[in-house]
């Protein structure tokens, strides 16, 4: 039995030294691709609720949808955005504006607001009153336009 | 008083409609929100004004006609000196009234490809890949600008006329006439003798070409969207 550890430490040495560079710091390209793909989501599930409030409203996937966007909007998004993903590319080139990085505090409102909008909006969701979520889609999606007006280049 | 015809009624309606229609599409494109429905739609509204204007251009009345008020170098120079005598657009404010109507058809042709990478797209922009989409939606915040300038410099130019030359602009767009004045009744090149009848048919056929313009551009050429799904098919439970 003696001799059939050895293979297992040696197992646990490569875990431990892979969970080691895994907690280096992701490469700025794997934060841009990150949070292209999270905007993504947020993408799918504004659609839908679009589709639904202009539509014929179905009340369970507006809730999955407004509950996937608040839990996205209050997940830590900042952290995507460390130094060194100003520029570059993830699935395509990244279109933050530099600001974003040197006006923390109104970046910081303005995700503050995105949070809030978003949180209520799946408070709205559960009460399943179409017009009012129809309301509160708007405000949310005030909140995106007001963040990419200053912070997202327009090619 | 005598006075003199400047500007028949629907280049007058036109004119109020379409600045009604860009401060509508400026603010609710500006503030978003629910409100980017109504800058889609005030954008179509504008797309057919200015259809119109450009139909108004060849069978309207005199003045509206481009015709009739585009003019050459040398007479823009002329009425630099001073020396334009005429009813209507003057050789120089032509040259606005052509940029402002460029630019307003450039700024609503790019509205209809672009998309606001939130939930909102143009009634065309399903015909272009995303990233063209995106690059028509560039050129319509840049077009944005051009606009912008234009109209200031055409509201600098009715203040100059009302301040510096003592002549009010404002008034005959309002009410279609202007006082008379002696030499230019003589030089006015231009007669309103079109029956009624005529110009009842050429604002038909101009409104015409212009609703079947924006019908098209709002999608309604596309091909119908396919019938949705039988239930069978519908979204799986998770």
């Amino acid at each position: 039995m003696k001799h059939s550890i050895k293979p297992l430490v040696a197992a646990l040495a490569v875990v431990v030294s892979a969970s080691a560079l895994a907690q280096q710091a992701p490469k700025p390209e794997t934060l841009i691709k990150w949070r292209q793909s999270v905007y993504q989501v947020v993408a799918w599930n504004s659609a839908r609720i679009k589709a639904n409030v202009e539509g014929t409203y179905n009340k369970e996937e507006v809730i999955r949808a407004a509950n996937s966007t608040a839990a996205i909007a209050s997940s830590g998004l900042g952290a995507l955005y460390a130094p060194g993903t100003e520029q570059g590319k993830g699935w395509h080139d990244t279109t933050v504006k530099p600001e974003l990085f040197t006006d923390g505090k109104r970046v910081g409102e303005l995700a503050g607001n995105f949070v809030k909008e978003a949180n209520e909006l799946a408070k709205v969701a559960a009460s399943g009153d179409q017009a009012a979520v129809k309301v509160q889609f708007g405000k949310l999606q005030g909140t995106c336009k007001a963040c990419h007006d200053d912070f997202k280049k327009k090619d | 008083m005598s006075r003199q015809r400047v500007w028949d009624l629907p280049t007058r309606l036109f004119h109020w409609a379409l600045a009604g229609g860009i401060v509508a599409a400026v603010v609710t494109g500006k503030i978003g929100g629910d409100l980017i429905e109504w800058h889609g739609r005030s954008g179509l509204f504008i797309l057919g004004l200015v259809i119109f204007r450009i139909v108004w251009g060849f069978v309207g009345s005199p003045t509206a006609r481009f015709a009739n008020f585009i003019r050459g170098p040398r007479a823009i120079k002329a009425y630099l000196k001073g020396e334009w005598q005429g009813i209507g657009h003057n050789p120089l404010g032509a040259l606005a009234v052509l940029a402002l109507l460029t630019l307003t058809a450039a700024q609503v042709f790019s509205g209809l490809f672009a998309n606001d990478d939130i939930t909102f797209q143009g009634p065309l922009a399903g015909l272009l890949s995303k990233e063209a989409s995106d690059q028509s939606r560039g050129l319509h915040s840049l077009v944005f600008y051009g606009l912008l300038g234009i109209v200031g410099l055409h509201l600098a130019a009715i203040a100059f006329y009302t301040r510096v030359k003592k002549e009010s602009l404002l008034k005959p767009m309002l009410t279609g006439w202007k006082a008379s004045d002696p030499v230019l009744a003589k030089a006015a090149p231009v007669e309103h003798h079109h029956s009624p009848l005529r110009s009842a048919i050429a604002f038909t056929v101009a409104a015409l070409i212009a609703s079947t313009t924006v019908y098209a551009a709002s999608g309604g050429l596309l091909p119908a969207e396919p019938p949705p799904p039988p239930a069978a098919v519908a979204a799986p439970a998770w």
